[in-house]
């Protein structure tokens, strides 16, 4: 995906991307969803905070993966800078949905900020978390 | 050296994040270190949300207050609201968010004081403690 990083005065960066075939992409301010289809998996990359404002984005995006897969989803949250409990629960739905379709939900975590509060909440004991794409897309 | 700054925003989920700003900036002049800042960051957030996401108009008053290393938050809401539901879910969105503020501050609650509901925070710089 070729991604062109535009400086809004006062606002930070925003960055567009362009999507090639296959990939959808998304963004808001900071916050930025794109996809990707490997070796059989969709792998849904997520980067930026993601809040209550833009929360609802993940979840139009990431149930949307989940429904249209047939084996695994891959979170990638490893270039996430903040997340809060309404993320979270997204995240919680994602998972729900991707086991009444009998599919897989994996999460690629590695920043430590992040790794904290899935543990504060519990969550690791939720979700299959690999700290590396690697480790997350072997089968 | 106490300090207090106010912020009043309308009640819309793209801006908590002027709420979060705010905080840090204030706990930043406390003294607070980076890793401090960034749990407080979130905390204030957590406040905002389990008010924004029961209410859909109104204001949301925001009080922040440092001094003796500490930092106080209080948000109000001026406007129509209902309480959070109460559910045996123990990975519902109210649930994580109050384990979220057990684990990141040192005191928090929430309270119908005056008709409009109020929910704070207090966190302590580390590097105050016991002084």
């Amino acid at each position: 995906m070729r991604s062109v990083s535009t400086d809004q005065p006062g606002a930070g960066q925003a960055t567009v991307g362009i999507p090639h075939e296959g990939e959808r992409v998304s963004v808001d301010h900071a916050f930025g969803i794109s996809e990707h289809a490997e070796d059989g998996l969709l792998r849904v990359a997520v980067r930026g905070e993601v809040d209550v404002a833009t929360a609802p984005t993940l979840r139009e995006h990431l149930y949307d993966a989940v429904d249209r897969s047939s084996g695994v989803v891959v979170v990638d949250l490893s270039a996430v800078t903040f997340i809060d409990s309404t993320a979270l629960g997204v995240l919680i739905g994602a998972q729900e949905r991707s086991r009444d379709h009998g599919t897989q939900l994996r999460i690629i975590l590695n920043e430590a900020r992040i790794v904290k509060i899935f543990e504060i909440t519990g969550l690791t004991e939720l979700f299959s978390i690999f700290p590396t794409v690697a480790e997350a897309v072997a089968p | 050296m106490s300090e207090s700054v106010e912020l009043t925003i309308p009640v819309q989920s793209d801006l908590v994040v002027l709420a979060r700003l705010t905080a840090v900036t204030v706990a930043s002049r406390a003294g607070f270190d980076v890793e401090e800042l960034e749990n407080l960051r979130l905390a204030v957030d957590e406040l905002c949300v389990s008010i924004v996401n029961g209410s859909s108009a109104g204001r949301l008053n925001l009080t922040f207050v440092s001094g003796d290393g500490s930092v106080e938050v209080d948000c109000a809401l001026d406007g129509p609201t209902s309480p959070p539901a109460d559910t045996d879910d123990i990975y519902g969105e109210h649930d994580l968010s109050v384990r979220i503020l057990d684990a990141l501050v040192d005191e928090h609650g929430e309270d119908m004081g005056d008709g409009r509901r109020r929910v704070w925070l207090r966190k302590r710089s580390i590097r105050h403690e016991g002084s």
